[in-house]
């Protein structure tokens, strides 16, 4: 393809191939997200090769490779993504350790125009514009600039009641998800949500992460901090307390001041109608009925 | 090191918000790693950090603490170098 749409939590992403640039072939996990909506949130062109980085441009955020083994994170190597700032041009470098072809790549974004340009070196004659981490990434940078939140969860509806089980790797995203999905429940995503506000509520969207996720979207009315624990217990957050439990979970890319004062505003102004809580919780079935006689 | 007449102010690598009477407060950080910490004031921390201007010293900050809590001045000396001590990161000393 030399160009298609996309429409991931309710932003639409266009890419077009520049004047001999690569193909593009979304990946598997993509494809139930192209839509024909030709008015874009951001419109990225995409090009072969290589790109510099304009003399004096700044490293202001770091990401090594870490990869995860037994829930315990460990760092490949120190270079896997970063930031750079040039006057009032961003651009992130990375890598992409999942591919079979020994890739570059150098995204140009802004927060403030909707044109963004990403060169890839070794593309071939296909590539993926969404390959991770790019995905992450932009999508990250669309919540910036919305001032939405992308968060670690997992988000169910039930009876159209959204919860949202908010937590680090290990805390038991993915167990929650399972327990409701036996249970009947409608799951959104396990691992990975955007929550958005839509004037008179919230809801929470996935993200395609996996080969067979649907889009998928909720109501969100409550929000758990979730833990394991010898039995269930809810314990309920509110005020400052809330909002750093939540802030803390929230995917962040924390090098500029104006990013983290809009994040912890949009994370404050959500606590202030969606109520919050930290769920410790045995991970059987109890903890569901437990959840909903609370309720 | 400080001592009662450092004057300390706010450092910009990091970001507050209150809410009620409580502060929550994030770094800036540089590097994926930092991107999580998240702190949070309590009133007598909200109180203390903001009363630190970048005018007021140290014994300044526990006389407005004795006043406004009705303790006394050892209670107060203790809280605001405790303070003090546990957000160095995010203060700069004047002197």
């Amino acid at each position: 393809m030399r160009s298609y749409s996309l429409n991931i939590a309710g932003y639409i992403i266009r890419f077009e191939s520049a004047d001999g640039g690569p193909d593009l072939v979304p990946s598997e996990r993509f494809l139930r997200n192209i839509c024909s909506n030709s008015d874009p949130d951001v419109m990225v062109n995409v090009h072969a090769g290589k790109l510099s980085l304009p003399r004096g441009a700044k490293m202001v955020f770091n990401a090594p490779y870490v990869e995860e083994v037994n829930g315990i994170a460990e760092k490949k190597r120190d270079r896997f993504w970063s930031v750079h700032k040039h006057h009032n041009d961003l651009f992130i470098k990375t890598l992409f350790p999942l591919s079979s072809f020994r890739k570059k790549a150098v995204l140009k974004y802004s927060l403030s125009a909707p044109e963004w340009d990403l060169w890839i070196d070794g593309a071939g004659t296909g590539t993926d514009p969404m390959e991770y981490p790019l995905d992450g990434l932009i999508l990250y940078y669309l919540t910036v600039i919305k001032g939405d939140i992308l968060i670690h969860a997992s988000g169910i509806n039930q009876s159209s009641r959204g919860y949202l089980f908010s937590g680090v790797s290990g805390k038991g995203k993915s167990t929650m998800a399972k327990l409701w999905d036996k249970a009947g429940a409608k799951v959104i995503h396990d691992d990975r949500l955007i929550i958005r506000s839509n004037g008179s509520g919230y809801k929470m969207y996935n993200t395609p992460v996996y080969n067979n996720d649907e889009p998928s979207e909720s109501p969100l009315d409550k929000i758990f901090l979730i833990g394991h624990g010898k039995r269930n217990e809810i314990i309920p957050v509110s005020g400052a307390s809330g909002v750093s439990l939540i802030m803390a979970n929230c995917i962040q890319h924390n090098w500029d001041p104006k990013i983290v004062a809009r994040l912890l505003g949009s994370v404050s102004i959500m606590c202030t109608s969606i109520p919050a809580a930290r769920l410790l919780f045995r991970p059987d079935r109890s903890v569901i009925d437990y959840i909903l006689e609370n309720e | 090191m400080s001592d009662l007449k450092s004057v300390y102010q706010h450092s910009p690598a990091v970001v507050t918000r209150k809410t009620g009477n409580e502060y929550v407060l994030v770094p800036v950080a540089n590097n994926i790693a930092d991107m999580n910490s998240v702190f949070t004031l309590n009133e007598t921390g909200a109180f203390i950090w903001e009363h630190i201007d970048g005018k007021r010293c140290v014994k300044e900050l526990i006389e407005a603490l004795m006043e406004e809590y009705e303790t006394d001045e050892k209670t107060a000396s203790e809280d605001v170098f405790s303070f003090l001590g546990e957000m160095k990161k995010y203060l700069i000393i004047n002197d």
